[in-house]
């Protein structure tokens, strides 16, 4: 393992609400699940698709924090 | 004689500096209006108890002789996600334990500094998800909704109870309640206008921009609004053009993209007719009609969702984890905490089909100098109703209406829509208008070439004249 190997569940599935950090009572889990249904059919579009090529529109910007503040 | 109200704001400008009217007169003029009307549209939820005192300031500033622009003593309000000294901020939600500070946002201290006297807070739909700003009313039909999530400030200019107002944009919200009620709704490109003490929605989706009467003071509020602002990482600096000098050019020559996937594939028929007509008026008046495709589209939606989910659960988290979230509205609650479902992989390959778009619209705009759609797919459907009825198919209204604003929001690009006709029912539709980044000159000389050979922004909403 990349971290440590001391892990006492190991073996079983991680915990879905612990993958996504949604701790929610079952039956609110369920609500948000159910609506999140349709928008899922949606990104998993997206899926198909082969972008390896493609930068994301996403810039880090090292200098950014040096901008003048306070104007 | 037109009414205060209905006055264009360079025309109010002009009586303020010859002395045949005052900041305070007009001022009192829109309170009225508010106190006369607002019970039936609730479009304001906080009014602000100094409005009268800055309009004395502005009428003083103007006697001083201070050299302002032709926004000193014009009453505006804003959107209740901008941040306002003096005028609290709720971004429409009544969750306990959230406060917003009360300093001015970039664009109020903006807009202050131009002159603007602050009639008071527009309704947003709650932290702007959504485009039914519950319990505003459409002043075209009070049974209808306004549209969203600028509800408050497209109900509040078209019914004349402010000059303009501020709104704010992540899918379409300025251009969407501009387009259901009658008005001019801008969204400038990303970075020309700070988003510096918005409430957050989603950071790289957020557009400030203004609701106006018509174009010219559309154009007004954006010279007042733009500029370059260091405490918004996005805020580009670029040089200001005069944004209104080009208003009164036609459009002879000018290259006109109508996207044909996408924009034009499920319109309710009154909107699309009334596109149809708005296009071919244009090719008439000299301007060329390009018919383009821009196939990236059919990824858009699950870019938009992948893209704000995921945004807006990242900044609500600290309410989500401690369970405010179950205070919100059931439909805001659904969204802010559905996108810790957006993994991040998904999310990473939406921004990389936000690029392939881009790069899509850049080639359009190797071909045409601006692309036309309808601003919305439908008009102002009635309260309470869910579901409309387009090609055949029903379909979730709040889906709908988004569809042909939100490319828009994922491109970065200047967008505009101005008002293009009326349907059956007598309500108002929406021409949008989109262009290069920077290059809101194209858009504001487009809409106003077509909104000066049309008559629709004279027209009022019944009972509100």
């Amino acid at each position: 393992m990349f971290l440590s190997n001391d892990h006492p569940e190991e073996g079983s599935p991680i915990d879905p609400a612990d993958l996504s950090g949604l701790d929610l009572p079952a039956e609110r889990l369920l609500a948000v699940h159910s609506a999140f249904r349709p928008i899922l059919d949606e990104i998993r579009k997206l899926r198909e698709l082969e972008l390896q090529a493609i930068h994301p529109a996403v810039i880090f910007e090292p200098t950014a924090v040096y901008r003048e503040r306070g104007k | 004689m037109t009414a205060l109200h209905r006055l264009p704001i360079a025309k109010l400008s002009a009586l303020m500096a010859g002395g045949e009217l005052s900041a305070v007169q007009l001022t009192r003029h829109m309170l009225d209006r508010i106190a006369r009307h607002d019970g039936t549209l609730m479009s304001h939820i906080h009014l602000n108890a100094a409005a009268l005192d800055e309009a004395r300031a502005a009428d003083q500033r103007r006697r001083r002789g201070d050299r302002v622009g032709p926004l000193l003593g014009i009453p505006v309000s804003v959107k209740d996600n901008y941040f306002s000294t003096g005028m609290p901020t709720t971004a429409g939600t009544r969750a306990p334990g959230i406060a917003f500070e009360q300093s001015d946002s970039a664009c109020v201290e903006r807009l202050r500094a131009a002159g603007c006297v602050f009639l008071g807070k527009t309704r947003t739909h709650e932290f702007a998800w959504g485009t039914v700003t519950d319990p505003v009313a459409n002043p075209w039909d009070t049974n209808r909704i306004p549209g969203g999530s600028s509800g408050g400030s497209g109900a509040a200019v078209a019914a004349g109870l402010a000059c303009a107002a501020l709104g704010s944009d992540t899918g379409g919200s300025i251009r969407i309640p501009a387009s259901l009620c009658g008005t001019v709704g801008l969204k400038p490109t990303f970075g020309r206008v700070s988003r510096h003490g918005i409430v957050p929605h989603s950071w790289s989706l957020d557009h400030p921009g203004p609701l106006a009467r018509n174009v010219d003071d559309a154009a007004i509020m954006l010279q007042a609004l733009a500029g370059y602002d260091p405490r918004d990482p996005a805020c580009q600096d670029r040089p200001m053009p005069d944004y209104r000098r080009g208003l009164k050019r036609n459009v002879r020559g000018l290259r006109i993209g109508v996207v044909e996937n996408h924009f034009l594939d499920r319109n309710l028929p009154s909107v699309q007719a009334l596109f149809d007509a708005a296009v071919a008026d244009l090719a008439r008046d000299g301007a060329q009609i390009v018919r383009v495709q821009a196939p990236s589209l059919r990824y858009g939606l699950g870019a938009i969702f992948a893209i704000e989910l995921a945004s807006s659960s990242a900044w609500h988290d600290r309410w989500v984890r401690d369970g405010t979230t179950a205070h919100y509205t059931s439909d805001v609650r659904d969204l802010v905490e559905m996108g810790r479902l957006v993994s991040a992989v998904d999310y990473l390959k939406a921004e990389q089909v936000r690029t392939v778009m881009m790069e899509e619209f850049r080639g359009i705009f190797e071909k045409v100098d601006v692309v036309a759609t309808p601003t919305e797919p439908l008009t102002a459907w009635r309260k309470g109703e869910w579901t409309v009825d387009i090609a055949g198919a029903p379909e979730s209204v709040l889906a709908a209406s988004w569809r042909l604003t939100y490319p828009f929001n994922l491109t970065g690009l200047p967008a505009i829509t101005v008002p293009c006709g009326f349907d059956a029912d007598g309500m108002p539709a929406g021409l949008q208008i989109a262009a290069r980044p920077f290059d809101e000159a194209a858009v504001l000389r487009v809409a106003a070439h077509y909104e000066r050979s049309h008559d629709w922004s004279a027209r009022t909403p019944p009972g509100f004249d």
